[in-house]
């Protein structure tokens, strides 16, 4: 029943650092559920969903090098290959993008039909940009930031070290979704009739929101007898935790953490 | 398959979201084994039952269809009605001779009706009392059954949004469920996503009180390299007041690559003293 194509193409041999290298590539059953499903090392990702049924990627190979350390042209001269490339599969429905090589590095622009569900991961993409998809978005980040845009399904994202910016026309029902970085803000945007149930951590920052939050009522503070130093007794309380709230009535649960960072929940 | 494998699916069964090849090998197993037969069905009367419990989510709204199928039933109704012969009238006067004319004694005869149903009421109603006390402690067994049945198969899915959903669920679990307690702890070590290992860290906190998963979470510090999820895990095992990670956590303190995961560590040694 599964049927594998493999398409591996030798993006490095021709990829020149103006010209984008392109690929068409169809799912096989348009009126099946539609998968897109990208790893990469390095390199930046922008997932767009546009009117149409098939896989569209662009990609440009760029040097391993960083510029001023042999990654730059020499004058007159311009790179025509080396380092990079891509390989493409498609099974069952599902499209999935790896680099071909572990240290290849460069830019991948698709475009998907916008009823597709899109995972995208990458170790240290500058830039993570998921446009106009109305399927379930998972999108990861090591060292970059993630920006989700005109989203209208459900989106589950997280970066380590960048912002997390993630913006909703319509929402999903049922579907629970989280966001959450280490280091940086965490800013949703959601619509104004959004029901949801929200937890939210902020460890080293504040949360924000122009929503009519329902704030459930406060975990009970921890309280500890102990000891100091000589043996004094002494009690400590805690008031801490995940705070819980609710707009619109509640609705499933949405998760926004973040440990150096604010929370911004916008109001659309 | 195996019937392990097999109730895993039953959930998805019921809630007609299987995939086909579930649904083939779900239907092979079954074609062989009398005892899932039985319990898929009993399951199937308790999803029914279930349905007709208030909804703790949104209420479902009535599909476009619904108004022209009442009416489709009301008018058959309505032709059965006229095509019926008419009923008889009720011996209305015979019935009625039998009624005191004087009002003193109407009143003495509604006390007595009265009384006579309020003792039949008690009669009645104190008799099976037990055995429906049992009734409902079983209906409770069955429902928490059935949420670890949803939790443990929502926790298998490939969409991170759905095993965030098994997460949510296994809150609603009795917080000494092993299998679903194993479930989360899978999902912690060993789960793609890190928003859902996340989540699956706050949703240990209610099995606390169990040592395998106190156990359980020192062992899981190790395996974790995503900052934000190793952060959790540590103020989970400063909630718990988990004296025994204080040489996991001396290890982070010293050795983990973020600073703020090196800080966490350390501000937990010094809660834990």
């Amino acid at each position: 029943m599964k049927k594998l194509i493999c398409l591996g193409f030798g993006l490095a041999a021709l990829a020149c650092a103006q010209e984008p290298q392109r690929l068409t590539l169809p799912f096989r059953d348009p009126s099946m559920p539609k998968k897109l499903n990208v790893e990469l090392m390095l390199g930046s990702i922008t997932v767009k969903g546009y009117d149409g049924n098939d896989a569209i990627i662009e990609y440009t190979g760029r040097s391993i090098r960083p510029s001023g350390r042999g990654g730059d042209a020499p004058p007159g001269m311009h790179r025509i290959g080396g380092s990079g490339g891509l390989e493409v599969t498609e099974e069952a429905n599902t499209i999935r993008i790896r680099n071909g090589s572990f240290i290849s590095r460069g830019d991948l622009v698709i475009q998907v039909p916008v009823q597709t569900s899109v995972t995208v991961k990458t170790m240290s993409g500058q830039n993570l940009t998921v446009d106009n998809i109305a399927g379930e978005i998972e999108a990861n980040n090591f060292n970059g930031q993630v920006t989700v845009t005109n989203a209208s399904g459900s989106v589950v994202a997280h970066s380590m070290n960048g912002k997390v910016t993630v913006s909703l026309n319509k929402v999903a029902p049922d579907k629970n979704m989280s966001f959450s970085t280490m280091n940086g803000d965490v800013d949703v945007t959601l619509p104004a009739d959004t029901k949801a149930n929200l937890r939210m951590r902020a460890d080293d920052g504040d949360i924000f929101t122009d929503f009519d939050v329902n704030m459930g009522p406060p975990a009970a503070p921890q309280v500890q007898e102990e000891k100091d130093k000589s043996g004094r007794p002494r009690t400590r309380a805690r008031i801490s935790g995940a705070e819980q709230g609710t707009i619109n009535g509640g609705g499933p649960e949405m998760q926004f953490t973040t440990f150096n960072g604010r929370i911004l929940i916008h109001k659309k | 398959m195996t019937c392990d494998q097999t109730k895993a699916l039953f959930a998805d069964y019921w809630s007609r979201s299987l995939s086909g090849t579930n649904e083939a090998a779900l239907e092979v197993h079954l074609a062989g084994c009398e005892a899932c037969r039985g319990e898929l069905d009993r399951l199937g009367r308790l999803w029914r039952e279930l349905e007709l419990l208030p909804a703790f989510e949104d209420a479902v709204e009535p599909g476009p269809k619904l108004r022209p199928r009442f009416y489709e039933t009301l008018s058959a109704y309505r032709q059965g009605l006229e095509s019926a012969p008419a009923p008889k009238l009720p011996p209305g006067p015979r019935l009625a001779s039998l009624w005191p004319r004087r009002v003193a004694w109407q009143v003495a005869l509604s006390c007595a009706l009265l009384l006579m149903g309020i003792g039949i009421g008690f009669a009645v109603r104190s008799a099976p009392a037990e055995s429906r006390g049992s009734e409902v402690a079983q209906l409770h067994a069955e429902v928490n059954n059935m949420r670890q049945l949803v939790a443990l198969s929502l926790l298998q899915q490939q969409s991170a949004s759905e095993r965030l959903r098994g997460v949510s669920f296994a809150y609603r679990v009795e917080p000494s469920d092993s299998e679903v307690l194993a479930a989360l702890l899978e999902t912690v070590n060993h789960d793609p996503n890190v928003n859902v290992r996340l989540a699956a860290v706050d949703a240990l906190h209610p099995f606390a009180a169990s040592p395998a998963a106190r156990e359980a979470v020192i062992q899981a510090l190790p395996r974790q390299t995503t900052p934000l999820v190793q952060v959790a895990l540590i103020d989970l095992l400063v909630d718990l007041k988990e004296k025994e990670a204080e040489p996991e956590l001396r290890r982070l303190a010293g050795m983990a690559s973020d600073p703020g995961v090196r800080q966490r560590a350390q501000w937990a040694l010094e809660k834990l003293q």
